[in-house]
C-alpha cells in the first residue's frame, strides 16, 4: 500500500485541512493493481495524487502531469459482469475495496499485469500517450438513456448556477442542477472578498442550504454535461449505490437551460508547461481545500492574476515553502500582493517562466524565468517541487458553441467572449464573461429572467479601481526556443502543442521552401486552444469565433435531421446526364457481340472499331445484365445488324445492334 | 474623396475566386478588386479542389485536359510543392442509378486517357460499388493562403476588406468604397456560394439555382479508408482523410445528416468521434452542371455549381471573361450560361449531374 506523501498535515494545514475528507475513515482501493490509500470523501483522483502519483504517462517527447483535466477514464477491473461503464477519476468517489483499471489510448492490461507493475515508474500511471488526440473519453460515444425532465436545467453549481437555480425555483419552475464536482460551490472561494460583501463561504453555505430546503430543485453532483442543444443536455453521471460506484450517460430535457459553466484557466505557454509538478491555480486550490492534497514541500507561482497571491498565502499558512511569485505584470497592485509581501514571499514582477524541465538533482522542476521583454533575470534559475500556473481566465464556452452559440475575440482582456443568443439557452456567471462575485450572482438571476421573458436584472461589475487592483494580464507566452520540452496550448484532454521553432540555417531554409506557407489545423480545438492560437498569431482574431465554434468536439443529441432517402433499387434506363449526347432523337437498341460477352454500363459505342475520339461516339451502353444489353444510339445509326465498335478498357470490340428496344423507350427519353 | 475605376470586382474566397482574380490581373492585364477573406481557410473546408469529378460529359473532360496542367503549374509556382498533391479518389455508389452513373463516369474518364478502374478492394460494404480515379491532383491552396495573398499582390489585385461596401448595380457594374476612395467597378463577378448568397438580388435569382443547406463534419482519427478521398454519388458526400487519420466530410444537409451519411459510408469498422462541424448554405444548380455568365444576361457575372473542379477551370473562365477564350472554351461557357432553362437539354450541360 502506498503512503500519502502529498496529504497535508491536518494540524498544520489551516484552510487546507481538507473540507471534503474524513480522516477518521481511512480506505484503500486498487488502481491497475496498485493499492492506493485515502479517506472517505476522496475521489479516486485526489487519493491517487495524495499517494504521490503525479504523472499520467509518457509521450515520445516527455512525461505529462496527472491533473483533473488530464486524467484517464477508469473502469471496474472486474470483467465479465456486463458492459464496462467508464468512470471519470475526478468524479468517482473513492470506495474501500474497489478495484479499477485505467482506460488509456493503449491496452490497460499492459499496465495491470504483474510484469508491468514491476516495471512501472512509482510516480506514474504509466500510460503511453503518443496518440495524436489525447486521452479517450469513452462516455462521449455512448448513447444517452432517457433521463428526467425539468422546466429548467442549470449546468454548473458555482455561485451563478446556484443563484439561477434558486431564481428558477422562486419563479415556480422545477429545476435540475448538474455539477461535475462532488459539492456545489465552484471556485469563488479562491477570489476572496471585497469590502461589504459576504465571504464566499457564507454566500455558498447560505445558497446550499436554500437549495437543500427547496423541493423544486434536484441537485446531481459528479455529473459532467458534455453535450447541449436547445431543450436537451447529455450528462455523464456518477452515482454510488450501496457502496458500488457506477456511471451512466443520460439525456435530460428542459425548455430552459442556464449554462453556468465557469471559466477555463489558461495555461501560460512555455516549454515544459505540462510536466509533472505543474498545476493550475484553480486545481491546486480545489485539491488543497477539499482534500488537503498538495504535492511537494516547495512551490513557485507564475501568474498574471491576483488570485495566485491568495493561493500562495494559503499554501504558506499550510506549511508549503512558497519560494517566489513570478508576475508577468510590470507593477501589479492588489491587496493580496500587499499581504503576501507581509508574509515575506519573494515577488518578481515583469517576468514569466521561459522554460521548465525535470530537476536534474532530484524531484521537482528546474525553472528558467525571464523578463517579459525577453531579457534574462539577474538571479537566474530556480527550482521547486511544484510550479503553480495562472494564465488568466477564459469563459468556458464549449457547451455554448455546441448549442450553436457564437463568440468573438476580445483583444482586451485577450479572450473569446460569447456573442448573440441561442433559443432557450442562456449563459450566466463567469461563462458569460463576468468577473466579480456580485456580477456572477446577478447574472444568474438575470439568466432566468431572460429565459422567462421577465424584467431583466441590471448587472454591474464590482471591481476595485485598477490603481488598487491591477487587472489580469494576457496569458504569458515565452520564446519558442527557450527549452527542450514541448509547450502545450491548454491543459485539457486535447494535446495541442505549440509548433516547434523553425530550424535555423541555410539548409533548413532550403528544405522549407518546398512546403506550404501555412498548415491546415484540422484537429478539434478546446476553447482555450483557440485563444492560445490567437495570441500566438496562428489564428486571426477575426476568425477566432468561427474556429472555436467549428472545432468544438460535438456530440450530436436531440433533434434528428430528415431521414436519409432509401437506396433506390431501380435506375432510369436513360439518366438525365445523357440528354442530348447522341443527337436529338436517340433510340434504344439491344446489343450483342459475336463472343457473347457481357458489357459494362457506360461503355462508348463508336461508328467503327478504329475510332477512339469520345466526341465521335454515337452511343453508349445503358444497361447490361445477364439477360440483355441495351444501348442508347444516335438515331442515324439505329439499324438491325449494324456493326459498331465498343470501347472498353482501351480496346475496341465489334458489336452489333440486335433490335430496337421497345416503344416505351421513346417515352423514357422524354 | 478620390475616385478610381477597376475592370472587375470579384467577390469570393475560394481558390477558384482567388485564382480567377490573379489571372485576370496578371495574365490578362485587367484591373481587379477582390473582396474575400483571405483567412477563409481557418474555417472547416467546404469543398475540395480536385482535377477530377463525377463527370459524364466529354466537353468538360476535354476542357479540363487543357486547364489542369496550367493550374497545376500555377499552383506549384504560388505555393511550392505543398500546394498540390496527387492521389486516387474513390467514387462510390450503392443505388442502382448511382452505380449506373459510376459506369458512365469510368468510361468517359478512360476515354480521355485517365486511368479509372473499378475498386476491387475489400474495404467497401456489401452492395457498394466504387471507381478509383487514378493520379488526380488535389490543390491545397487554402493551406497556403499567405502565398496566394502574396501572388495576388504581385499580380496587382486590389483588396477590398470584408466590411467595406460594394454596391452591385443591375447591369453588373458596381461601386466600392475602399478607405477614402470610391472605386467604380466595370463588371462584378460573384465567384462563390457565399458571395452569391450575400449579394444575389432576389429579383435576379436564376431559375437554375437552388438554395441548399450544407455542412462539414470533422472527425477524430479513424483507421485508413479505402482511399484518401471518397465521393458518394448517392448522397453527394465528399470525405477526405487527413494525414493523422481525421476525416473531413461535407455534403448537403445539416451536420446530423452529414455525420449519418459519413457513418453509413465508412461503416462500423470506422466509428468516429465528431471533432468539429459547420452548417452553412450553398447553391446547387437544378441540372447539376456548372453555371457561368451574367444574371439575366445583363447583370453581375456568377460562378456556381462547379463542384470539385472550379479552381481547375479558372484559366478558361478568365479567358472567356476577357474575350480570349478558345472556340471550345467559348462553346463550353455558352452551353453553361446561368440563364439556361431546365428544359433546354442543351448538349453540353448536366455533366456533373451524376448524383442520383
Amino acid at each position: 500500500m502506498m503512503a500519502q506523501p502529498a496529504r497535508l498535515d491536518a494540524a498544520k494545514a489551516g484552510a487546507f485541512s481538507g473540507a471534503a475528507i474524513n480522516r477518521s475513515r481511512p480506505l484503500q482501493f486498487r488502481l491497475d493493481g496498485r493499492i492506493i490509500a485515502g479517506f472517505a470523501g476522496d475521489t479516486v483522483l485526489s487519493a491517487v495524487l495524495a499517494a504521490g502519483i503525479y504523472t499520467t504517462g509518457q509521450r515520445d517527447d516527455g512525461p505529462l502531469a496527472l491533473t483533473e483535466r488530464f486524467a484517464p477514464a477508469i473502469a471496474s477491473a472486474s470483467r465479465g459482469r456486463g458492459p464496462q461503464r467508464p468512470l471519470a477519476m475526478a468524479r468517482t468517489p473513492a470506495q474501500d475495496g474497489a478495484d479499477y483499471v485505467t482506460i488509456g489510448p493503449d491496452d490497460s492490461r499492459l499496465r495491470s499485469g504483474r510484469l508491468a507493475r514491476l516495471l512501472r515508474p512509482a510516480r506514474s500511471l504509466g500510460l503511453r500517450l503518443d496518440a495524436q488526440h489525447g486521452l479517450p473519453m469513452p462516455w462521449r460515444t455512448l448513447p444517452g438513456a432517457a433521463g428526467p425532465h425539468a422546466e429548467l436545467i442549470v449546468v454548473g453549481g458555482g455561485v451563478a448556477g446556484m443563484v439561477a437555480a434558486l431564481a428558477g425555483a422562486k419563479a415556480g419552475l422545477s429545476v435540475i442542477v448538474l455539477e461535475s464536482a462532488p459539492v456545489l460551490g465552484g471556485h469563488s472561494r479562491l477570489f476572496g472578498t471585497l469590502d461589504g460583501e459576504d465571504t464566499p463561504d457564507a454566500t455558498i453555505t447560505r445558497m446550499r442550504d436554500e437549495i437543500a430546503a427547496s423541493d423544486a430543485i434536484t441537485v446531481m453532483c459528479h455529473a459532467e454535461v458534455f453535450a447541449a442543444r436547445t431543450g436537451i443536455v447529455r450528462a455523464h453521471i456518477t452515482t454510488v449505490d450501496d457502496g458500488i460506484v457506477s456511471a451512466s450517460v443520460v439525456d435530460l430535457t428542459a425548455r430552459a437551460i442556464v449554462l453556468a459553466t465557469g471559466t477555463v484557466e489558461r495555461l501560460p505557454i512555455f516549454a515544459g508547461n505540462r510536466l509533472p509538478g505543474t498545476v493550475g491555480t484553480l486545481e491546486a486550490f480545489a485539491l488543497a481545500h477539499h482534500y488537503a492534497v498538495w504535492p511537494g514541500h516547495s512551490a513557485v507561482f507564475a501568474t498574471g492574476s491576483n488570485a495566485a497571491y491568495r493561493l500562495a498565502m494559503l499554501a504558506n499558512d499550510a506549511g508549503v515553502d512558497t519560494r517566489r511569485i513570478i508576475d508577468s505584470r510590470p507593477r501589479p497592485q492588489s491587496r493580496f500582493i500587499e499581504f503576501s509581501r507581509a508574509y515575506g514571499i519573494t515577488q518578481t514582477t515583469g517576468s514569466i517562466i521561459a522554460a521548465a524541465q525535470p530537476a536534474r538533482g532530484g524531484t521537482g522542476l528546474d525553472l528558467l524565468p525571464q523578463l517579459t521583454t525577453g531579457g534574462a533575470l539577474q538571479d537566474g534559475a530556480l527550482g521547486a517541487e511544484r510550479l503553480v500556473l495562472c494564465g488568466g481566465w477564459q469563459p468556458e464556452l464549449t457547451l455554448w458553441h455546441m448549442a450553436g452559440g457564437a463568440s468573438q475575440w476580445e483583444a482586451e482582456p485577450a479572450r473569446l467572449a460569447p456573442l448573440g443568443q441561442v433559443d432557450g439557452i442562456v449563459l450566466a456567471g463567469s461563462a458569460a464573461g463576468w468577473l466579480s462575485r456580485q456580477a456572477c450572482l446577478d447574472s444568474g438571476t438575470d439568466a432566468v429572467a431572460q429565459l422567462l421573458d421577465h424584467k431583466r436584472v441590471a448587472i454591474a461589475e464590482h471591481l476595485l479601481d485598477p490603481i488598487y487592483e491591477t487587472p489580469d494580464a494576457p496569458t504569458p507566452v515565452a520564446a519558442a526556443d527557450a527549452g527542450p520540452a514541448p509547450a502545450f496550448l491548454d491543459g485539457g484532454q486535447r494535446l495541442s502543442r505549440r509548433a516547434p521553432p523553425e530550424p535555423k540555417g541555410m539548409l533548413s531554409r532550403l528544405v522549407r521552401r518546398g512546403r506550404p506557407v501555412a498548415t491546415a489545423m484540422l484537429e478539434p480545438l478546446a476553447v482555450a486552444d483557440v485563444a492560445a492560437r490567437v495570441q500566438l498569431g496562428h489564428v486571426p482574431p477575426i476568425s477566432a469565433g468561427v474556429v472555436a465554434r467549428e472545432r468544438v468536439a460535438m456530440v450530436t443529441i436531440g433533434r434528428e435531421d430528415a431521414p436519409s432517402a432509401t437506396t433506390d433499387t431501380t435506375a432510369p434506363l436513360v439518366p438525365d446526364f445523357l440528354a442530348g449526347r447522341f443527337g436529338p432523337r436517340p433510340t434504344l437498341w439491344t446489343l450483342a457481340s459475336p463472343d457473347g460477352r457481357q458489357f459494362d454500363v457506360g461503355a462508348l459505342l463508336q461508328p467503327d472499331q478504329d475510332q477512339r475520339d469520345p466526341f465521335a461516339a454515337i452511343g453508349v451502353v445503358v444497361r447490361a445484365d445477364r439477360e440483355m444489353a441495351i444501348a442508347l444510339v444516335d438515331e442515324g445509326y439505329g439499324e438491325v445488324g449494324r456493326v459498331l465498335g465498343l470501347r472498353e478498357n482501351g480496346r475496341s470490340t465489334p458489336v452489333h445492334l440486335v433490335s430496337a428496344y421497345g416503344a416505351a423507350s421513346d417515352a423514357a427519353l422524354g | 474623396m478620390s475616385q478610381t475605376r477597376v475592370d472587375f470586382a470579384i467577390v469570393g474566397a475560394t481558390p477558384q475566386a482567388r485564382l480567377l482574380a490573379g489571372l485576370l490581373a496578371g495574365t490578362h492585364g485587367r484591373t481587379v478588386l477582390l473582396q474575400g477573406e483571405s483567412h477563409a481557410g481557418y474555417g472547416l473546408p467546404r469543398h475540395l479542389d480536385l482535377s477530377v469529378g463525377a463527370i459524364t460529359r466529354p466537353q468538360t473532360w476535354a476542357l479540363l485536359g487543357d486547364t489542369v496542367p496550367e493550374v497545376h503549374r500555377l499552383a506549384t509556382r504560388i505555393g511550392k510543392r505543398g500546394a498540390a498533391s496527387r492521389l486516387d479518389p474513390l467514387v462510390l455508389a450503392r443505388s442502382a442509378a448511382g452505380q449506373a452513373a459510376l459506369g458512365h463516369v469510368r468510361h468517359m474518364t478512360s476515354a480521355f486517357g485517365l486511368a479509372a478502374e473499378p475498386y476491387r478492394g475489400k474495404a467497401l460494404s456489401e452492395g457498394t460499388a466504387g471507381v478509383l480515379l487514378r493520379d488526380a491532383i488535389l490543390l491545397q491552396l487554402t493551406s497556403a493562403e499567405a502565398a496566394v495573398d502574396d501572388w495576388l499582390q504581385r499580380q496587382g489585385v486590389l483588396r477590398l476588406a470584408q466590411d467595406e461596401s460594394l454596391t452591385i448595380h443591375a447591369d453588373g457594374s458596381g461601386l466600392a468604397r475602399h478607405a477614402d476612395t470610391e472605386v467604380a467597378v466595370g463588371q462584378t463577378i460573384l465567384a462563390d456560394d457565399m458571395a452569391l448568397l450575400a449579394h444575389l438580388p432576389p429579383a435576379q435569382w436564376p431559375e437554375l439555382f437552388v438554395r441548399q443547406a450544407a455542412s462539414t463534419v470533422l472527425t477524430g482519427p479513424v483507421a485508413p479508408l479505402a482511399a484518401p478521398v471518397l465521393h458518394d454519388l448517392d448522397t453527394g458526400l465528399w470525405v477526405q482523410q487527413q494525414a493523422g487519420g481525421a476525416l473531413v466530410a461535407f455534403g448537403p444537409g445539416a451536420t446530423g445528416t452529414t455525420a449519418r451519411h459519413l457513418a453509413a459510408l465508412i461503416g462500423e469498422d470506422h466509428r468516429f468521434e465528431q471533432a468539429g462541424q459547420s452548417d452553412y448554405g450553398r447553391i446547387a444548380t437544378r441540372d447539376g452542371a456548372p453555371a457561368v455568365g451574367r444574371l439575366g444576361g445583363t447583370g453581375a457575372d456568377v460562378l456556381a455549381g462547379f463542384g470539385s473542379i472550379g479552381a481547375f477551370l479558372a484559366p478558361a473562365v478568365a479567358r472567356w471573361l476577357c474575350g480570349a477564350a478558345t472556340p471550345d472554351e467559348a462553346a463550353w461557357m455558352g452551353a453553361h450560361l446561368v440563364n439556361r432553362r431546365r428544359d433546354d437539354a442543351s448538349p453540353s450541360v448536366r455533366d456533373l449531374g451524376a448524383a442520383a
